[in-house]
């Protein structure tokens, strides 16, 4: 029971020291690795956005540019063609076709090819719709390139009844203007810029000015639908914007924005939050696998040297622990063996009492035997000498019981002790080895002192040691006093030993409690007494001090807690 | 035999009175004396032939009172009785000067039978030291004037 009792607090004190080194050792490397991430990761993360963001700009930059020349060149195209022919000849049908022929292939773009005079009458068409004849006066795109000589219009869906947009120009003919209008390939259009990826999710698109769009949206957004985000972009004439912002489904995107000058459209490059994210929240994902696998490793380090290390610490203090015990104990003996001549003393003075009253009755004995004697004083004589030896017997007992409390194995047991009856008992045991040697002990212990908690039989051992030093001290001297006092306060018990014998030396006040540490000659003293005193008290939570004046004495003071609280 | 005068020095008064007592009925003229303090005055007021001494007693110890009788009364014979397990403290009480020791506890015939040796040793010293002055005082008559001057 004791044994596991020892093991448990055993393996209580290793998990407990084992933790500590634990977490010493791994908190601050895991803090600083922490550290060294997050700064990391918010780096990565700042650099990887800048350059998704001027990626996503010079997408956007690029293909603006791409498409402003697209439209500059068909524009320029039509132009070159109206420059070149008489609205007269133009008219013509297998010439309107020549012309188309010619210009569908410079670029596949164009889907036909009309002219229109200046009262908006589809004169000529060459593609392939049914248009001729048509008036287009009241049409936007007539009304608009009649101003401005060249028009882009939006898509639209138009007679022809499918999305489609044109470019139209203007030429004055001897004061008379006539129009030339192409129609774009919205496919071929649409492949300008629909086929722009970024990423996996980067698209773009272009919507006109309203937020409808011009060009479809690969992730969903057919043509001349309204980007319903449309709200949420930022745009610059002059510049591309870049922004962060939310779609109308709730999810984050990147986004750069630039306008079309000769339209007015938006060109919009767009990207997924978490696909421009994606190589972070990798790299992140990666990092966090690099500190798992590697905080397992170091863990698991830690763990084995911690184990270690506390195992060798626990060792140590259990070694520790047992030196203490051995030194108690040889202590003790010590004790045993100084006190036995005195005890040898005190046991045999009784029986050699015992002896002559034994004699003392045999002779009475044989007196009344021969019939010489046996009046009443002889039997008187033998009683007195029967009582005799009772009392001797009694004499011895209280010694033996004393020997025994003495030497008992001392586990400490904690009791309550009233002071100076415990007091009382320890100095009867050596009062009168005392008084034999001249040395007076007054015991001035408060009898209304607390109780206290704590183990009798090692205290006992204690103020036999501290006495029979006291008496050491004063057996030389004629006027040789101990004197026992006591204080108390909230939490302590002090008993003090007060002897007015030669006191000792500053130089050994200092090493008093060293174990084997002594003045007594060789083979008076083992030098354990006080160590051994000093192991006890400490361990049954109290302490030891001692004062000392040389030729006046020594005063060492016992102080032990009211409740027994015993050192772990 | 019987004129031997026997004192007793011990701190235990119930054993100085009992072997006081058993000695004079074995017809051996007894005192007793409970310190050695006590012991010096009797010897010093009446004759004594042979001291049994306590080793261990308080005030003034049975090393002590030895001396001091040694040194006064040399011829006085002393046996240390001594409580002590070991026989240390007889052997400083024997290269003192005393005739032996015994260990307690012991009976009283063994105490008698070591006073005897002790009172013979005593007479035979006397004896040989009278013997010593006799002679002297036939081969020097007159110093017994200049003996009886020291004196």
């Amino acid at each position: 029971m004791k044994t596991t009792g020892q093991k448990n607090k055993g393996t209580e004190k290793f998990s407990r020291i084992r933790r500590i080194i634990l977490t010493r050792v791994l908190l601050a490397p895991f803090i600083i690795l922490m550290i060294v991430c997050s700064t990391l990761v918010y780096y990565f993360a700042t650099n990887l956005f800048d350059r998704v963001e001027v990626e996503l700009i010079r997408v956007a930059d690029d293909h603006r540019y791409l498409i402003e020349q697209f439209f500059s060149e068909r524009t320029e195209d039509l132009q070159f063609i109206a420059g070149e022919n008489h609205f007269k000849t133009i008219q013509q049908k297998n010439r309107l076709a020549d012309i188309f022929h010619v210009l569908q292939s410079t670029s596949p773009a164009f889907l036909d090819l009309g002219v229109f005079d200046k009262d908006g009458n589809h004169v000529a068409y060459e593609g392939p719709y049914r248009l001729e004849g048509r008036n287009y006066s009241q049409a936007e795109w007539f009304k608009s390139v009649c101003e401005k000589s060249v028009y882009i219009s939006d898509v639209f869906l138009g007679y022809r009844n499918t999305p489609h947009f044109i470019i139209a120009v203007k030429k004055i003919e001897n004061g008379v203007p006539w129009y030339l209008r192409a129609t774009i390939d919205t496919q071929f259009f649409n492949n300008l810029v629909e086929n722009i990826r970024v990423g996996k999710t980067g698209e773009a698109y272009l919507i006109n000015k309203d937020g409808v769009f011009q060009t479809r949206k690969r992730s969903g957004g057919s043509l001349m639908a309204v980007d319903p985000n449309f709200k949420g972009y930022q745009s610059d004439p002059h510049r591309i914007m870049s922004f962060t912002g939310r779609d109308h489904q709730g999810g984050k995107c990147l986004c750069a924005t630039g306008r079309l000058k000769s339209t007015g459209w938006f060109m919009v490059v767009r990207q997924d939050y978490f696909d421009a994210a994606s190589p972070l929240i990798r790299a992140v994902l990666v990092a966090i696998g690099l500190v798992f696998i590697g905080g397992a490793v170091v863990v698991l380090i830690a763990f084995f040297l911690a184990s270690g290390l506390a195992n060798r610490l626990t060792l140590a203090d259990a070694e520790k622990r047992e030196m203490g015990s051995q030194l108690i104990m040889a202590g003790k003996l010590a004790e045993v063996g100084e006190m036995s001549a005195g005890m040898a003393h005190e046991i045999n003075n009784p029986l050699q009492i015992m002896t002559s009253e034994i004699t003392m009755i045999n002779d009475l004995f044989e007196d009344c035997r021969t019939g010489e004697a046996m009046d009443k004083e002889a039997l008187a004589l033998m009683a007195e000498s029967i009582d005799q030896i009772g009392l001797q017997i009694n004499r011895c007992g209280s010694i033996t019981q004393g020997l025994l409390k003495f030497a008992r194995k001392t586990e400490p047991i904690v009791r309550k002790i009233i002071p100076h009856e415990m007091i009382g008992e320890i100095v009867a045991m050596v009062e009168h080895q005392a008084n034999l040697d001249g040395i007076t002990i007054h015991q001035e212990v408060d009898s209304h002192l607390p109780e206290i908690e704590s183990d009798p039989a090692q205290l006992q051992q204690v103020f036999l040691n501290l006495l029979n030093n006291a008496i050491y001290a004063v057996k030389d001297l004629d006027d040789g006093l101990v004197r026992i006092t006591s204080e108390v306060d909230d939490e302590f018990v002090f008993l003090s030993i007060k002897d007015n014998g030669c006191g000792i030396d500053p130089d050994q006040l200092k090493k008093i409690f060293v174990p084997f540490f002594t003045t007594k000659p060789v083979g008076k003293g083992t030098g354990l007494g006080l160590s051994t005193c000093y192991g006890i008290i400490e361990h049954l939570g109290g302490n030891i001090t001692v004062t000392s004046e040389l030729n006046v004495g020594s005063v060492f003071t016992v102080q032990l807690p009211r409740s027994g609280s015993l050192k772990k | 035999m019987s004129n031997v005068q026997l004192l007793i020095v011990d701190d235990e008064e119930r054993f100085l009175k009992t072997t006081k007592a058993l000695m004079e009925k074995r017809g051996i003229a007894t005192k007793t004396a409970a310190s050695g303090a006590a012991a010096l005055r009797i010897i010093d007021e009446a004759p004594v032939d042979v001291v049994v001494l306590d080793v261990k007693m308080p005030g003034m110890d049975g090393e002590a009172t030895l001396k001091r009788i040694k040194q006064i009364y040399p011829l006085i014979e002393v046996i240390m009785l001594t409580g002590h397990g070991s026989v240390d403290s007889a052997v400083v009480g024997l290269k003192m000067g005393a005739y032996d020791y015994v260990l307690k506890p012991c009976d009283i015939p063994e105490i008698l039978e070591k006073v005897e040796g002790a009172y013979t040793k005593k007479q035979a010293m006397e004896n040989k030291i009278r013997k010593v002055q006799v002679d002297r005082m036939i081969s020097h008559p007159m110093a017994v004037f200049d003996k009886n001057g020291e004196d």
